[in-house]
């Protein structure tokens, strides 16, 4: 729990900025269901909710002298920061706002599992003392930070089509499908640069640039995935439902390869260290 | 023939056989993950039927070629394959322990090495040094500094300072030091016919085997084989505390031979029947990982090339708005 935090001010901040983001989660969802759908306020608490957190990760960040990508605590940490700070950007866009209250509740997942994640100071691996983590962890977070929004447009086209939810103020199913296209263009660029940067990290650190671990196996998975959906969409006959379904699976791999795979063992990368 | 070459090609080159050859990569990793197969090798009908399709579409694919970034994209990932390729058939990798004190012997690697390879391992000539590792609180290892000595013309030795991530680059190979080390007690056998030999046994990796700093050993010439144990006076870690891997002072080698036992201290010999066995001291051993890889260069040049056309060609999507590619279900409605 968050009481076991080492520094009390972190803690607080911390416990803060997880209670913006819930309070800005529930409120969207709340004005989209029974309200005008106006997000101004949800917005204006994604921003408090980022300034306490980035506090929170800075300080802790001098504090122990390495960056939030040690542990499962930091790894979420810096993930639910970096996807509010996305979902902020993606969704200032005025016509896709509604899909705000899509996207928030799949962070309230990360959000509440942060919650709940004991903080331990930590000491960064020998191996962690190269320029090229931080870039590969950058490029993550952008990919992921692309791929969640086009999650949430999909979300956005699965209640459509199955619960018959209109979402009347977003654009026609058409153009969020190009959104999503849009979105997973962009991801792919930048996943496909954090596999590269991954493994001239792992050629520094462990004498081979590729090793088929289960983490980098569900890179992988998740990168091919992402040019499927781009090899299929241009033949395909299955119209938006198509980018609904590869955003919501790319998502799902997605969020297993950066927080399921790396923590079955103690550590990212199992055995690697 | 020709027309029958073109339409092999365009099939081959379709975005249906990319996708079905992606999709063919993505569940070979899977069963990577679920099974124990080898991936790599399992990986090759895959990957080649994906340079195949790539291959074909650049050559006969007219919609590809009408996109300059997104074809230059697809000639950089074939060339990345084809790079990757050439690289695991010449690649080498290898582990080996060597005891300070010791020329390392190429003999003694363990080699997994592409079938292209030519070994040149035994052009390597290093002595290994002491070295030193640091620990904090709560066992974790931290800086590994390996001190190698290299000869060099005119009887002058060259002093590196090596480590986990500062490998020593000989030959075209990188020797990376590794958690995997420990002691090596030196001994002298001598057998019945008088015959002298002397050498070390390299102990189980400590602190991973802290508790289990034994082996059997057969002396040369012998049939008999003994039970060497290797007993460390002072503690040499507490697992709360930092601290730092160096070889312990007062060490005893307990040495079960059937029914007997004895123990001796650095100096100390004792008869085994009509031989002897001394024990001169201790050294520590250090386990290295060996990469042999010429491509990466090239492999990390073609990657940069891939994700640079890719970022031109979605640039380029997005400052031709209008031509945003749309699926074929939605041109039809």
């Amino acid at each position: 729990m968050i009481a076991e935090i080492g520094a009390p001010l972190e803690a607080q901040l911390l416990g803060i900025a997880i209670a913006l983001y819930l309070a800005a989660t529930a409120h969207s969802v709340f004005s989209t269901a029974f309200r005008s759908g106006c997000q101004e306020t949800a917005f204006v608490l994604m921003v408090a909710a980022l300034a306490c957190h980035t506090a929170a990760i800075g300080s802790r960040w001098g504090r122990l002298s390495h960056g939030p990508y040690v542990d499962l605590f930091e790894i979420l940490s810096s993930n639910v920061w970096s996807l509010h700070l996305a979902a902020f950007a993606v969704f200032l866009v005025p016509r896709l706002q509604p899909a705000l209250a899509a996207t928030l509740p799949l962070l309230a997942v990360l959000t509440i599992w942060l919650w709940f994640t004991p903080a331990k100071d930590t000491l960064a691996p020998v191996t962690y003392a190269t320029g090229w983590l931080p870039i590969h962890v950058a490029l993550g977070k952008i990919f992921l930070g692309l791929a969640t929004p086009a999650a949430g447009l999909g979300l956005v086209l699965l209640c459509r089509k199955a619960l018959g939810a209109s979402f009347s103020s977003m654009p026609d199913s058409g153009s969020l499908e190009t959104d999503i296209y849009r979105l997973l263009l962009i991801a792919v660029v930048f996943q496909s640069m954090m596999l590269i940067a991954g493994a001239a990290w792992a050629q520094n650190a462990w004498a081979r640039y590729w090793g088929w671990d289960p983490l980098e196996s569900w890179a992988f998975v998740t990168w091919t995935a992402t040019l499927l959906f781009l090899h299929m969409r241009p033949r395909s006959a299955a119209g938006p439902m198509l980018g609904a379904f590869f955003s919501i699976l790319i998502f799902c791999l997605a969020f297993y390869t950066f927080f399921g795979a790396p923590f079955l063992s103690t550590a990212p990368h199992k055995g690697a260290i | 023939m020709t027309g029958f070459l073109h339409r092999a090609l365009r099939h081959l080159g379709s975005a249906e056989t990319a996708s079905a050859s992606i999709a063919l990569c993505a569940a070979v990793a899977l069963a990577g993950i679920c099974f124990p197969i080898r991936t790599s090798t399992w990986m090759i009908l895959p990957v080649a039927l994906v340079l195949a399709s790539l291959l074909a579409a650049l050559a006969v694919d007219v919609r590809l070629k009408s996109q300059p970034m997104l074809y230059a994209f697809h000639v950089a990932l074939a060339a990345f394959i084809v790079v990757i390729g050439l690289d695991r058939l010449n690649a080498m990798s290898g582990r080996v322990e060597v005891t300070e004190g010791s020329m390392f012997d190429a003999s003694t690697v363990v080699v997994e090495a592409g079938p292209l390879h030519r070994s040149r391992l035994d052009e390597v000539r290093f002595l290994q040094g002491p070295f030193e590792i640091d620990y904090a609180p709560g066992m974790n290892r931290r800086e590994t500094v390996s001190v190698i000595r290299i000869p060099e013309q005119g009887g002058v030795w060259r002093e590196v300072r090596i480590g986990d991530d500062k490998p020593l680059i000989f030959g075209g190979y990188r020797f990376y030091t590794t958690h995997n080390k420990g002691f090596a007690p030196l001994l002298t056998y001598v057998s019945a016919s008088g015959a002298t030999q002397t050498g070390v046994l390299h102990m189980p990796s400590y602190p991973a085997n802290e508790n289990k700093q034994g082996l059997a050993w057969t002396p040369p010439g012998s049939a008999k084989t003994l039970k060497i144990w290797l007993h460390i006076d002072e503690p040499v870690f507490e697992k709360d505390k930092a601290w730092k891997f160096v070889k312990p002072v007062n060490t005893r080698l307990v040495v079960i031979d059937g029914e007997e036992r004895h123990e001796l201290e650095a100096g100390q010999s004792v008869a085994l029947g009509t031989a002897q066995l001394r024990y001169d001291g201790l050294r520590s051993w250090m386990g290295y990982t060996i990469a042999g890889q010429d491509m990466t260069r090239w492999i990390a040049a073609a990657g940069l090339m891939a994700c640079l056309a890719l970022l031109g060609y979605v640039l380029s999507t997005f400052v031709n708005g209008s031509k945003m590619p749309a699926p074929e279900a939605e041109k039809g409605g």
